[in-house]
């Protein structure tokens, strides 16, 4: 069972409405027992019954007229129900003058009626931009509760649609805003004397909270209404026509803001972005007495004005023996019986415990700014102890892994992390040792590439001294002219690249002399090379006695060609 | 001469007995569950035995214990990079990675390819792949000088060559800047501040490559996700 007024501060020529709910109620209901109201006039009971999933809810409205100027005290409404007594907390209103105490003239002369100083800023706004209207019949106006606010902060804004004709089809348009965020926080009615005319107003409230630092602005809002004042026309006489007027546009007046930064000086590290007054923190761990491995829930939960959901998020500290789990953390906003915006942010954790032991909680910071002073302040939560007993499930350890019987009679209980190591490790071997040594890798490179360079020119050398040391052993023992000839064919082939297969014996001996060979040389060998020849194709001695004979000249001749060409 | 000498030895004698009492305290305290304390000693440790795998893993111990996923990680890895064949090391960094949602053997990779593949660390790659060229000089120099080519030489090339390889792709993977997000939620945007729009939320312990760095951010690719983007330098830590 709640109650609430639509406002807390209004003038004596205004009304103020009480509405009372209750929830979760069925059966025939009694009315609800009003308190006594010494400074109201109840002229107006009205009653409202919803049903939902069969949760019923019932809403009593009493429209009321202040009496007198001052503090009133709406008390407890009480309300039985199955034999028991429910009560709503006391509500405090105020209570204004309605006729302004003086009335002071503009720059044009005439005499405009100022609203009572004592009156909250916001409804003196609201009542003397209303007075600068006074004679309209239709007319919007807005203000703020505050024009310079800090970041963060929130503030109200009310616009008000005043008339003193009856009116139709009037649909609003909330104001544009820039560098605001805005929450709706409820519409209400009431009336007001302006100028000696009571006009009737419809109120709609904003909470606002400034995003940066820097203008902001607010837009007009718009209603569009019918007035039904216009004379209905033949054709509407004959057809029954409508008796709407032309559509006429109220607008409100356009507000800037002017939003202030916060002071960077003394800013705390526990600070998430909250401003305003009358924050309050809580801290909840549940439960206190847990085994080692089992969940711990955690909530902090900041309530206050304002709203809570673009503050950020609370740090959760490092316990010591615990592994945390931060949760996503809930906002959520209401309004107060007084209409204010309050608004609550809950943070939730989950600690698990890694071993046994008895642990505290620790006090967690939670600071806020408060405009009024111009200054940080910071919120603690109390400390709460934890008894962690030992695990009788697992053997310490966390479980990560959902259990899971593996084999035959091997249950898996967890899996966690393998345990320290008590020494450092070994970390140089016979490899980690060569990788340092690279110079070795140039070293042998180098080797490598001198080698492969000798070798090529020694290979050549080689060859050319193994040509002469082949013939040279061909020639100790041939067998016919014929080898002679071959011996010697193969060593001017290798030592001399001169091939004696395809050049005529004159091409030979040019050859020959090219490469150094003296004509004397070249003479001998021409001449054993014919007789060669010779004895090869019409042989005129025994075999093995001639080749021996050939052999020897044949070596003289590579000797003398040997040492020539040096 | 023999004062200096007993001198050194004497300090050298302290610092070893300091180093030790080093690792039974950090021990304790870690047996304690005072997990924070523990991970102080550690780092001092490290002074000591800085690339020392085992003082890595035990940072990542605390780290784990401690609920910090993606540190554990990171020191994880570092262990896993400096001693990739130690069991304990692989366990813990797959235990870690799988917390996280990663894996650390890619899927479809058959886990016993994956262990040889990592059965050496790069610094052992690398002395096992001076050691083949030597080896390949030496065959070299021997044929020349035999003028005879071995069927061993040809095999020394042949390993010689594939350790190269190896080593030569191992070193690429280290090259790339590996990193780990430390922070409990890190916001992937997709530009070099909080004015771009996230576009992804990564939990703590999800492993991403570094690819550009701009003032306090990191431009980073995560490849298990498919996803690019920019992320706080705070929100991750260096592998």
């Amino acid at each position: 069972m709640t109650a609430q007024v639509d406002k807390t501060n209004l003038a004596l020529d205004d009304e103020l409405t009480l509405s009372v709910q209750v929830t979760g109620v069925s059966g025939n209901i009694v009315m609800p027992q009003l308190p006594s109201l010494p400074a109201f006039n109840v002229y107006s009971r009205e009653v409202e019954q919803s049903s939902i999933n069969g949760n019923t809810t019932i809403l009593f409205r009493y429209v009321m007229l202040p009496r007198f100027v001052g503090n009133a005290t709406i008390g407890p409404v009480r309300f039985n129900y199955d034999g028991q007594v429910y009560e709503t907390q006391p509500i405090s209103v105020r209570i204004y003058r309605a006729t302004p105490p003086a009335a002071i003239p503009n720059n044009a002369g005439q005499v405009q009626q100022q609203a009572d100083p004592s009156l909250p800023p916001l409804e003196r706004a609201l009542s003397n931009t209303a007075y600068t209207h006074a004679g309209q019949p239709f007319f919007m106006v807005a203000a703020v509760s505050n024009k310079t606010p800090y970041v963060n902060q929130s503030f109200t804004l009310a616009v008000r649609f005043y008339y003193s004709r009856a009116f139709h089809d009037a649909p609003y348009q909330k104001p544009t805003v820039s560098n605001l965020f805005l929450e709706d926080l409820g519409s209400h009615e009431g009336s007001q004397t302006i100028g000696g005319t009571l006009y009737r107003y419809q109120e709609q409230r904003y909470q606002l909270t400034a995003a940066a630092a820097g203008k902001a602005t607010i837009g007009p809002a718009t209603v569009r209404y019918h007035t039904g004042s216009a004379a209905l026309s033949a054709f509407d006489r004959i057809f029954g026509g409508a008796t709407a007027g032309p559509e006429k546009t109220a607008m409100s007046n356009p507000i800037t803001i002017n939003v202030r930064a916060l002071p960077q000086e003394g800013k705390p590290a526990s600070f998430y972005g909250a401003v305003g007054q009358g924050y309050s923190i809580t801290a909840k761990v549940d439960p206190q007495n847990v085994q080692a491995g089992e969940a711990i829930n955690v909530s902090i939960t900041v309530k206050g004005p304002g709203n809570l959901k673009a503050t950020q998020n609370l740090n959760f500290p490092h316990l010591d023996g615990f592994k945390i789990y931060p949760a996503a953390a809930t906002a959520g906003t209401s309004t107060t019986s007084n209409g204010d915006l309050q608004s609550h942010k809950t943070f939730k954790a989950v600690l698990v415990a890694a071993a046994s032991g008895i642990y505290t909680f620790p006090s967690i910071p939670w600071a806020y700014f408060d405009p009024q002073t111009s200054s940080y302040k910071v919120l603690q939560t109390t400390p709460v102890q934890l008894t962690v007993t030992p695990a009788t499930k697992a053997e310490g350890g966390f479980n990560f892994a959902q259990g899971n019987t593996v084999g035959n009679g091997v249950e898996t209980l967890a899996t966690d992390i393998a345990y320290l190591k008590t020494s450092p490790a070994r970390v140089e071997n016979f490899l980690t040792h060569c990788s340092r040594w690279a110079v070795v890798n140039w070293v042998m490179g180098l080797l490598v590439v001198i080698s492969l360079l000798f070798a090529g020119l020694g290979r050549k050398s080689l060859d050319k001294k193994k040509a002469f040391l082949t013939a040279k052993n061909q020639l100790k023992k041939p067998t016919s002219p014929q080898a002679v000839s071959d011996a010697m064919s193969l060593y001017l082939q290798q030592r001399l690249r001169v091939s004696t297969a395809s050049l005529p014996l004159k091409e030979i001996g040019v050859q020959l002399h090219r490469k150094g060979v003296t004509p004397a040389t070249v003479a001998s060998f021409t001449s054993l090379w014919q007789r060669l020849e010779a004895e090869r194709f019409a042989p005129a001695h025994a075999a093995g006695a001639a080749a021996a004979d050939y052999a020897s000249q044949a070596q003289q001749i590579l000797k003398h060609i040997e040492e020539e060409i040096k | 001469m023999k004062r200096l000498l007993l001198t050194l030895l004497l300090a050298l004698c302290t610092s070893v007995a300091a180093a030790q009492n080093g690792w039974t305290q950090a021990e304790e305290l870690y047996r304690q569950g005072k997990f924070s304390a523990a991970l102080s000693e550690y780092e001092n440790l490290l002074k000591t035995y800085p690339n020392n795998p085992f003082v890595y893993y035990n940072i990542g111990n605390c780290y784990f214990k401690m609920g910090s996923r993606g540190l554990a990680v990171a020191n994880y890895y570092r262990a896993f990079r400096l001693n990739p064949r130690q069991n304990d090391i692989r366990h813990n960094l797959a235990l870690a990675l799988e917390n996280s949602g990663e894996k650390l053997v890619p899927t479809g990779v058959p886990e016993v390819l994956h262990r040889m593949f990592f059965g050496l660390s790069t610094t052992e790659l690398q002395g096992l792949t001076y050691l083949l060229f030597w080896l390949v000089c030496i065959g070299i120099l021997v044929g020349l000088w035999r003028r005879k080519w071995s069927r061993l030489a040809t095999l020394i090339c042949v390993l010689a060559a594939l350790s190269t390889a190896w080593w030569l792709i191992r070193a690429q993977g280290e090259k790339e800047l590996l990193a780990v997000v430390a922070a409990p939620v890190a916001e992937v945007r997709s530009g070099p501040g909080t004015n771009f729009p996230a576009s992804a939320n990564i939990a703590q312990g999800h492993l991403v490559t570094i690819l550009d760095g701009k003032d306090t951010w990191y431009e980073v690719a995560i490849s298990s996700q498919g996803l690019k983007g920019w992320i706080e330098k705070d929100a991750v830590e260096k592998i």
